[in-house]
């Protein structure tokens, strides 16, 4: 019995060793934020030779060379970084540019960005084999559910109390116009996830007047913005739209600044940590969440 | 207006130009490519059997990235600033257009029915998919052009003036129709439908080729045929008819031509502003008024144009690229107007 045992183990360990001369990917490419920082999560940072637009987190990605935008990839631009694998989601394209780049010898490989946890583990099943870290993604994986299923205790435990808070998500790019995060949106699933009610009734993120936003009087407003950070996102959200100051949330100062990084490309490492910021802002008179989840 | 250079010697040098560019827009790119082996991929690729070990990868990016997206360049550049010769000589007005008789509003309008209508309704059937864009577009530039002309009709005859408004008007309402489906896009089809409107010659086949490369050279053979017609429409329409030309006729060509050409290339690169406008406008100052140069002057530059333009797009920010509609504008607009300056003094 045991030598079978040490016999499958040895088998295992063989077939790894195999698939790893088998040449794994060794020059990637990543197109879509939240997989750029899985691939760094799984250890393979200095295996990236290049990253699209939407690749902001960590910084250090900012000294690679940019592809552009997923939806506008240029195939030799591309190829001249000479990638082994190109990962990204089924919104890259052009398609005549992805049909170029196989023809170049690139691996294409598409990932979800469906914010929902069977994508997430369809991705780093696939990161992790194509990175040889399958060990380390079943382990990130793990601890991921763990941390969403004691959010989700959490924040059940905190709705016995509290009602669920109203949350306005908006969303700005340098000073433009406001968008609301509507359904459909991995902004929507965070703030359901956190135990908030989405106001946004339509679908994506869509232009919403200051006076609909009056109107929806939310008790809570998310706002993702450019790069201003924490108070100063806040100031300035609140003085180019004084209106808001009248929401209740203005008025109890309950605006949430996060990282617009954090919405592109489906579900990715720093989501939790979100989350968690996120419930501790609906239900700020709750317990706060225990130190193995906040850690 | 008299020509700066006489008329055979710089269609010579414009058509050694355009020659040097197609070289350029071969032999550049973000890969770098050591010379022999680009020659020799281009010989292999013209059927000279010679080694080809250690070219496959020049023979790719020559073969099936650079050429057809090179060719693409001279065929979208071309067409652009024919039409516009076409239109300014139909409008007797050197900022006409092409975009003025509603082709490019229209093709806008059916790229953005496309890309949104296609993802609002679920998808489209992945065989359709990559011709749907073009189709759309191309039909979108022939109707409303289509819709534009019947409105200039009038007793039998065209206005050409209530063409030019009706042609305002109808790229108006595009314009409205596509701010709709930009309103009811989602964020990621808003992207693709903002990159369509700056045009690009990125990812082109030889599949995306053939269509348009047929309507160009069927419109560059056309109207060059039409030149003294042109040349006596300058002198006004009724000159122009007691000279013996049927110029509704030749109107209704003028506008086919420009349609089924702009609608063409619309379709394959997406919006390319400017070329049509400034070009014949340069050449005019080149080798004067007369069409029977004006034209060959004008699809040589207009393909040399694009070209250069082309290649400062995949070349200033590789491995990305930039939309060719902004270069096209950076490097032609602030020439026009040294031009302009210049032919004052």
């Amino acid at each position: 019995m045991r030598m079978t045992t040490l016999l499958a183990c040895a088998g295992v360990l063989l077939s790894q060793l195999a698939t790893a001369a088998d040449a794994l990917p060794q020059r990637w490419v990543s197109a879509g934020g939240a997989f750029s920082e899985w691939v760094v999560a799984l250890g393979g940072e200095s295996k990236l030779v290049g990253v699209d637009s939407t690749s902001q987190y960590p910084r250090s990605l900012h000294s690679l060379p940019g592809i552009g935008y997923q939806r506008a990839l240029a195939a030799e631009g591309i190829l001249a970084l000479r990638p082994d694998i190109l990962v990204g989601s089924n919104e890259m394209g052009a398609p005549p540019v992805l049909e170029q780049l196989k023809a170049g010898g690139v691996r294409i490989e598409l990932l979800s960005a469906k914010p929902d946890v069977q994508a997430l583990e369809h991705n780093l099943t696939q990161l992790g084999q194509l990175l040889g870290n399958q060990a380390q993604a079943q382990t990130l994986l793990d601890g991921y559910r763990q941390r969403l299923q004691s959010q989700a205790a959490w924040v059940k435990q905190a709705q016995q109390h509290h009602q669920a808070p109203r949350v306005l998500m908006l969303l700005s790019h340098s000073g433009g116009n406001l968008q609301v995060a509507g359904k459909d949106t991995l902004a929507a699933w965070m703030i359901n996830q956190a135990g908030g009610q989405s106001l946004g009734d339509h679908n994506g993120y869509k232009p919403v007047s200051v006076e609909a936003m009056l109107a929806l009087d939310p008790e809570v407003i998310i706002f993702a913005g450019g790069r201003l950070e924490g108070d100063a996102a806040r100031a300035a959200l609140l003085q180019q739209n004084p209106i808001l100051a009248q929401t209740r949330a203005g008025r109890d100062g309950r605006v949430v600044v996060i990282d617009p990084t954090l919405l592109v490309g489906g579900l990715g490492p720093r989501v939790p940590d979100a989350l968690s910021m996120l419930s501790t802002a609906f239900y700020p008179s709750a317990q706060a969440q225990t130190a193995e989840i906040k850690r | 207006m008299t020509a700066m250079f006489r008329p055979r010697p710089t269609l010579m040098v414009l058509g050694l130009l355009l020659l040097l560019v197609f070289w350029l827009s071969l032999a550049l790119g973000p890969v770098s490519l050591p010379l022999s082996d680009t020659l020799l991929a281009g010989l292999r690729l013209l059927g000279v059997p010679v080694d080809g070990s250690g070219t496959q990868q020049a023979e790719l990016i020559l073969g099936q990235i650079r050429m057809p997206r090179s060719l693409l360049g001279i065929a979208v550049g071309s067409v652009l600033a024919l039409s516009g010769v076409a239109m300014q000589g139909l409008f007797r007005n050197p900022l006409a257009d092409p975009g003025l008789v509603g082709v490019s509003g229209g093709a806008a309008l059916g790229a953005a029915l496309a890309i949104v209508g296609g993802s609002l309704l679920g998808g489209v059937p992945p065989a359709v998919e990559p011709y749907l864009l073009s189709v759309c577009a191309f039909a979108g530039g022939l109707v409303v052009t289509a819709v534009v002309y019947r409105f200039g009709r009038i007793d039998g005859q065209t206005n050409v003036a209530t063409m030019l408004l009706a042609g305002v008007a109808m790229t108006a309402m595009a314009g409205a129709g596509v701010g709709l489906f930009t309103y009811l896009a989602d964020d990621a089809t808003l992207r693709t439908l903002t990159f369509w409107n700056l045009g690009s010659l990125n990812g082109a086949s030889y599949q995306r080729l053939w269509p348009l490369l047929i309507v160009a050279v069927g419109v560059a053979l056309w109207l060059p045929r039409r030149a003294p017609a042109l040349n006596a429409m300058l002198l006004g329409e009724s000159e122009a008819r007691h000279l013996g030309f049927d110029i509704e006729r030749i109107k209704l060509e003028l506008v086919i031509c420009t349609a089924l050409g702009v609608g063409a290339a619309v379709a394959a690169a997406g919006l390319i502003g400017f070329i049509g406008l400034v070009v014949p406008h340069l050449m005019r100052l080149l080798v004067g008024p007369d069409h029977r140069v004006l034209l060959p002057a004008s699809l040589l530059a207009g393909a040399s144009l694009l070209l250069l333009a082309d290649l400062v797009a995949r070349l200033l920010l590789a491995p990305a690229e930039l939309p060719i509609g902004i270069v096209t504008a950076l490097i032609g607009a602030p020439f026009f107007l040294y031009l302009l300056v210049r032919g004052r003094s």
